[in-house]
């Protein structure tokens, strides 16, 4: 999952980093709300942190503008004023969800979690696709029932498959999403990881859960049990 | 357009502008009617003038008889037709020009008819003129044009009198006019200051009351006022009451803030000297600090939301529209609660308004919905009506609702911020505070839905 963090504060913009990067999300992030915006318009991400209060362009014209040019991954706003007029301007122009200052980590990743999953159209934390279901608040898979340890990378693998079910994800995509810039983009790598990822969830291959579409990506085909 | 600054003087005071706008007035009418009356004295003495001489025409026509060689006057009334330079002549002209009579008065004048012109009238017509005669000064003339029984000649009569006391006369009234219209201007631009000062005087009342009140020396307008300018006085008044009254709220606030600080500060510098003093950091101490760091965090937020909610002039607001208002929370709520897919049904009758400060509303609103939403299952109902200025607010949800025993102490004014605790606590504490900083009701009651219903009454 590849995130931006838009926050002027270098303390609390370096810990936010580590943080989520500890938390396997690729992350990317700008100091100020022009440089923001410009990495907003131009990169795939599949969610924003933003802070309101931001030199040079403050972040409810980052997300204004954002939503205009049709970027509809899902924004997180830190606000430091906890009153309800900045929290409805903010979702107003288009954010999805609030911080207020000061927060624990947990709660930005906790939001930041429920909102990717909305986004894709669950409802709950849980994702459940036949008898596999990923728990996304514990990142933790279990095949009928049983608990199948996976790796940072094949979960993170798996949780952008299902969040994008049914649809052709492109290996490029793939690496761009979960992996940093300057990660040594081999596509033999995530060859690998899909291979290791079929095992563990269909060890007999009866359910096929990802097909190949030659030349063009993966595609997680396992219909979702709950209606999205 | 350029704004001036507020303490920026306008070029004219008041005095001013009213004085020079009188000012002009008056020299414009005063000086106006004095030509309009100089004219009409004028015309009327002229048209005296000319109907004297006209009499006199008759009444040598009257004794006039024709003789041979022209006309013979025996017994002419006027006796200055006989006494020589009088300063009223007569003649008889024919139509050719030769002088057939002139009065004795008359005889050390040299005139022709030439002098008069036009020379002849025609019968029954009078002509008038002036002319200018060496010795005599300014003179009018009046000539009448008659034919006599008997002859075939038709004769002009002329009359004419000096113009100097006309003259005199008119320029008298000129004289007497003058003066007593400059009197009356004195008189009245006099009159004219003393009223403005009389009228204004409210307003450099109202200053010197204002810069009372700056030097300390009284704490609100105490003069009496007319009634134009009560609505200002009175909400000066009400104003630096508001003033007073939320510094007063801020230093109490401040207070408060320091004071409920003080205890997790001891309580961290303990567990601060624990772990100097040899016992390293445990997990007791971590345990301590964490609760005390949360603890600080919740009394710097509530503190925070009571001064945002402090702002609460009721002067020159414009009220709020609440179904809009409602909406746009509701609508941001339900992106935030999007998981529950809340069933929210807002109520509000038309024109329905909050007289107060917009952010103060919605800060109410928010955190009012935002209980809701958290604490409700899938139904929230919000009701808004008005009574008057008074609006009338219920916002119900089907969460657990709110425990009798509880109610009183969460709707205690001013609880604590060290006595508020997380969930529901913050959210209606600040409620509570707008409430009573609008002098209104705060109900906490049950609702059909199954949940809480918070009521209230505002203004």
């Amino acid at each position: 999952m590849r995130l931006l963090i838009i926050e002027d504060e270098d303390l609390l913009r370096a810990k936010l980093v580590k943080a989520l990067e500890d938390s396997d999300y690729v992350v990317d992030s700008a100091s100020d709300g022009k440089t923001g915006l410009f990495h907003g318009l131009e990169y795939d991400y599949d969610a924003a942190i933003i802070d309101l209060g931001l030199p040079q362009l403050d972040g409810i014209s980052v997300i204004k503008t954002l939503r205009q040019k049709g970027r509809i991954f899902p924004i997180l706003i830190l606000t430091a004023r906890d009153n309800w007029a900045d929290k409805v301007e903010g979702l107003d122009a288009g954010a999805d969800d609030y911080v207020v200052k000061p927060f624990q980590i947990e709660e930005i990743r906790a939001r930041l979690n429920a909102l990717l999953r909305r986004a894709a159209g669950f409802a709950k934390p849980t994702l459940d696709f036949g008898p596999l279901s990923l728990d996304t608040t514990a990142r933790r898979l279990t095949v009928n029932g049983e608990t199948v340890e996976l790796t940072a990378y094949e979960y993170k693998v798996l949780e952008y498959l299902m969040l994008h079910p049914g649809k052709v994800v492109s290996k490029s995509e793939l690496t761009e999403h979960l992996y940093d810039q300057d990660h040594d983009r081999d596509s033999n790598v995530l060859e690998v990881f899909i291979r290791r990822l079929r095992q563990k969830l269909d060890p007999d291959e009866s359910l096929k859960p990802i097909d190949t579409i030659r030349g063009l990506g993966y595609r997680f085909n396992v219909p979702p049990n709950t209606k999205r | 357009m350029s704004h001036p600054t507020p303490n920026a003087e306008s070029r004219y005071s008041l005095q001013t502008r009213l004085l020079l706008a009188f000012g002009v007035l008056l020299v414009l009418f005063l000086g106006l009617a004095g030509l309009v009356l100089e004219r009409a004295y004028q015309e009327s003495v002229e048209a005296a003038v000319r109907e004297r001489l006209q009499l006199q025409i008759y009444a040598l026509l009257g004794v006039a008889e024709p003789d041979d060689n022209g006309f013979y006057l025996p017994d002419v009334q006027e006796a200055r037709f006989s006494q020589i330079d009088s300063g009223l002549y007569g003649f008889i002209f024919d139509m050719e020009g030769r002088e057939l009579w002139r009065s004795p008065s008359a005889l050390n004048l040299s005139l022709s008819v030439a002098d008069f012109s036009p020379p002849v009238p025609e019968v029954g017509e009078t002509l008038y003129g002036g002319l200018d005669l060496e010795g005599q000064g300014e003179l009018i003339w009046a000539s009448y044009g008659t034919y006599w029984e008997n002859q075939e000649q038709e004769f002009s009569f002329i009359v004419m009198e000096s113009a100097a006391p006309t003259a005199a006369e008119i320029r008298e009234f000129q004289s007497n006019l003058y003066f007593w219209f400059g009197l009356l201007t004195i008189f009245l631009s006099i009159a004219q200051l003393i009223l403005l000062r009389w009228g204004l005087r409210p307003i450099a009342n109202l200053a010197e009351d204002v810069s009372a009140i700056e030097s300390g020396k009284q704490d609100e307008l105490q003069g009496r006022y007319p009634l134009e300018l009560v609505p200002v006085t009175h909400n000066l008044n009400l104003l630096i009451k508001r003033e007073r009254e939320r510094q007063q709220r801020y230093r109490g606030m401040l207070g408060d803030l320091a004071h409920s600080l003080k205890t997790p500060l001891a309580v961290m510098s303990a567990a601060l000297q624990e772990i100097k003093s040899g016992g390293g950091l445990g997990p007791q101490q971590r345990q301590d600090m964490e609760e005390q760091l949360a603890r600080m965090d919740q009394i710097v937020s509530y503190q925070l939301k009571r001064a945002v909610e402090a702002n609460q002039s009721r002067l020159l607001v414009k009220p709020v529209e609440v179904e809009p208002m409602l909406q746009r929370i509701v609508g941001a709520l339900q992106k935030v609660y999007r998981d529950k897919q809340m069933q929210a049904q807002c109520d509000v009758s038309p024109d329905t308004r909050f007289f107060g400060e917009e952010s103060d509303f919605m800060e109410l609103c928010g955190n009012l919905l935002d209980n809701a939403f958290k604490y409700g299952g899938t139904h929230i109902q919000v009701t808004a009506r008005q009574e008057g200025r008074t609006l009338l607010l219920d916002v119900e949800d089907d969460g657990p609702g709110i425990p009798p025993d509880k109610r009183g102490w969460v709707l205690e004014r001013g609880a604590r911020a060290d006595t508020v605790r997380s969930g529901q606590g913050i959210g209606l504490a600040v409620v509570v505070e707008l409430v009573s900083g609008y002098g209104g009701e705060i109900r906490i009651g049950d609702s059909e839905l199954g949940g809480a219903k918070i009521s209230i009454r505002l203004g």
